[in-house]
């Protein structure tokens, strides 16, 4: 990546016109420059104000700092110029989905598909917000006479994809996310079984990139593993690959170390399985 | 500065491996005392520890996991702990790679329950 970043910053020097400062301020934003990576898609936008990839950057470093409004006009913005942009189809699917407007951001990953079937993370990510969106539709109907249905169970339905099978608490325990705080796999259940993997994860958004920024910044290099001693169970969470999350619950009779261990063998499914998808 | 706050901080700063030792505003960050080994920036440890602090709670909370204690983060060059205080206060902690993790832990354990008193 490194190399990739010096051969982009020359090109830009030689060329200051040139489009490669998307290409260029996506890597920085990868490696959790953000400041810098800013700085690189505002000044080429200066020069491409119509070019939809570089708005489609800028949302992406807006939404890693957490500013969403800023985020929804930049994606808008891609999309005015290119309607059928997928980078910011996708991204206002994230941002509908985060403010609780699944359908809505179904309509829009649907779109994505549309135009390139062959997207699989959309596909992934469509899986995980129709089945939201059917939550939310069920919750919504009045209950029939003897209806009782069961509490959403992930596996179960098969609708997020069961990678975790073998270890104990693979669909209550141990959630796969992506660093905007999207669910990719497993799943974590809270009081009575009821399934609160997207509060989990969104509570958990942006912190890669955070713990990626602020331990080079203060000198600890690369993260590895958050590990949180609370009331009723520890929580780990560790970094699969560059884009992804694991997220590892387990009860506080379980020594910390082991508990670390585990997620250890999680991540490196998590991390083989997302390689396997090409993600 | 106050003598019992700066006092905590002088037995963790004396594990070895400490860098900084640190009591931080959980809601917003800010550094409310500090003792630091030159070139150690506090400011950027406290506004970290603090929104890790934040985010791992609300995994917590929605989790059903109860209230957070105690938080680690582990990196290729050292760690940084957090304990979480009574008064919305947090004791941080940063590390290079030689730290004696529980060691450091029970000191920084012992200091919350001291600030509790």
């Amino acid at each position: 990546m490194r190399d990739d970043i010096s051969r982009l910053s020359e090109t830009l020097a030689r060329e200051p016109s040139s489009l490669a400062y998307a290409e260029l301020a996506e890597l920085l934003r990868r490696r959790g420059q953000l400041d810098e990576a800013l700085q690189v898609v505002l000044q080429g936008l200066t020069r491409n104000p119509m070019h939809a990839d570089g708005h489609d950057v800028l949302a992406r470093i807006y939404a890693d700092q957490g500013d969403l409004e800023r985020a929804r006009l930049a994606w808008s913005k891609a999309l005015e110029i290119a309607p059928d942009h997928g980078g910011a189809l996708k991204g206002i699917a994230f941002l509908l989905f985060r403010q609780g407007d699944a359908r809505g951001a179904v309509a829009a990953l649907d779109q994505v598909l549309t135009v390139n079937p062959a997207d699989e993370p959309a596909r992934r990510a469509l899986e995980t917000m129709q089945a939201a969106e059917q939550r939310v539709s069920a919750a919504a109907r009045p209950p029939a006479a003897m209806e009782m249905p069961e509490p959403p169970r992930p596996d179960a339905s098969g609708r997020r994809p069961g990678i975790f099978q073998g270890f104990d608490g693979a669909t209550d325990d141990i959630l796969l996310l992506d660093q905007r705080g999207l669910i990719v796999a497993g799943g974590v259940t809270g009081g009575g079984g009821a399934d609160v993997s997207e509060l989990a994860a969104a509570a958990l958004a942006g912190v890669s990139g955070e713990a990626s920024r602020a331990g080079e910044y203060i000198g600890l290099g690369a993260w590895r593993t958050i590990m949180a001693e609370a009331d009723t169970a520890n929580l780990v969470v560790a970094p699969v690959g560059e884009r992804a999350l694991v997220l590892v619950r387990r009860d506080r009779s379980t020594p910390i170390g082991l508990a670390l261990r585990f997620a250890e063998r999680a991540r490196d499914v998590a991390l083989a399985w997302l390689e396997g998808k090409g993600a | 500065m106050s003598e019992a706050l700066l006092r905590a901080l002088k037995r963790i700063s004396r594990v070895r491996g400490v860098r900084g030792s640190m009591w931080v505003s959980a809601e917003d960050g800010i550094t409310v005392a500090d003792l630091l080994m030159e070139g150690v920036r506090g400011r950027a440890i406290a506004a970290l520890a603090a929104s890790l602090a934040r985010k791992v709670s609300g995994a917590a909370a929605a989790t059903g996991s109860g209230k957070v204690r105690f938080v680690q983060l582990e990196a290729e060059e050292g760690t940084l702990l957090v304990a979480v205080a009574p008064g919305d206060l947090l004791i941080v902690a940063l590390a290079d790679r030689r730290v004696n993790v529980g060691l450091l832990r029970l000191e920084m354990m012992r200091a919350a329950e001291a600030a509790a008193a």
